[in-house]
């Protein structure tokens, strides 16, 4: 499913008046597990708009039953997944989340319908959710 | 210049034009391959005994008779496997449309205790009609890697769920279940489209 091509979500992460929202996600594209199998992957860009670094801590879903950052990485010929403990996009940066390098893995589907929730560590700890429109 | 002489210029102009033309054919070498690395010899398949998506018992012969290739994954590897897949699917795909043989994929399980000849079944087929799934008996399947050079080890389970490390390459077999060239990581459909006819060429 491409959800985000049409779609650029703007979260705001606090009850913010500036003109520019201080984190963009867009490029969403969750593509729910392949039929008989329980992975599934999602891909996104997320644009740092502030003057400090933002880090994701955790990432959920209410439609799987887990949800882990990952990087996949081929060494030596050898094709491995890493786990990431936290992802931070920097100050003025921005992070991909793409096919072949890191990703949101979408474990066990527990409903249908595709979103997850970033929860973010800046200070307060923040939820915010991606409300990916339709599905294919 | 005499007529004889003459004659002789014209024999040594005509040897000379032949030889040239000769070692031009000699030294033009057949097509390079942009990202395949061809084996010199053809290597040898080893023997296996395993299960089909439709849990049929297969042996080394279900290589015989076209060309193959051949990827080790799991279907729970939701990144790096689909998209190898996909773009195998998308080279066979660009291959046939312009009137090429295309090969067969074969997609061999390096995680049998999940990827059951159901599993795998509905997995290829969301790939392509033609495709074939390999699983069963995880100790043949390792002595099928790893007479193949393939690597694979099972990660740390964490919450009920692991991963497992493979190899990333992609093998080409051929009619007669020869080992004839891999092409490593990362995958790209126009590598395929552009050195399989190449491969193939050569018999």
């Amino acid at each position: 499913m491409r959800a985000g091509f049409a779609t650029l979500l703007f979260l705001a992460l606090a009850a913010c008046s500036a003109q520019r929202p201080p984190l963009v996600a867009s490029d969403i594209d969750l593509r729910p597990p392949l039929p008989g199998t329980q992975m599934g992957a999602g891909y996104l860009t997320l644009t740092n708009n502030t003057e400090d670094p933002i880090t994701i801590t955790k990432v959920t879903s209410p439609q799987y039953d887990a949800v882990q950052m990952h990087e996949s990485v081929v060494e030596n010929g050898i094709a491995r997944m890493r786990p990431l403990d936290s992802v931070t996009v920097p100050a003025h940066g921005s992070v991909t989340f793409e096919p072949g390098a890191r990703h949101l893995m979408l474990m066990r589907p527990t409903g249908s319908g595709a979103g997850v929730t970033l929860h973010f560590l800046s200070g307060d700890s923040l939820v915010l959710t991606l409300n990916v429109p339709g599905k294919d | 210049m005499t007529a004889r002489n003459l004659f002789i210029a014209g024999v040594a102009i005509v040897a000379i034009a032949t030889g040239l033309w000769f070692s031009l054919e000699l030294a033009t070498p057949p097509p390079a391959t942009r990202s395949a690395t061809v084996f010199p010899e053809p290597g040898e398949l080893p023997q296996f005994s395993l299960l089909d998506q439709h849990g049929n018992a297969i042996d080394r012969s279900v290589f015989d008779g076209q060309w193959d290739l051949l990827y080790f994954g799991y279907t729970n590897c939701p990144d790096i496997c689909p998209l190898t897949l996909a773009e195998l699917a998308k080279a066979r795909q660009q291959l046939t449309a312009a009137g090429a043989d295309a090969p067969r994929i074969v997609f061999v399980s390096v995680d049998p205790e999940r990827d059951t000849p159901d599993v795998v079944a509905k997995y290829v087929a969301y790939f392509g009609d033609a495709n074939l799934g390999i699983t069963g008996d995880l100790d043949q399947i390792r002595k099928f890697a790893k007479g193949l050079g393939i690597f694979f080890a099972k990660g740390r389970e964490e919450g009920g769920m692991y991963s497992v490390d493979h190899s990333s390459v992609v093998l080409v077999v051929d009619p007669h279940a020869k080992l004839r060239a891999l092409f490593s990581a990362p995958h790209k459909a126009d590598d395929f489209v552009h050195d399989l006819p190449i491969i193939m060429a050569r018999g």
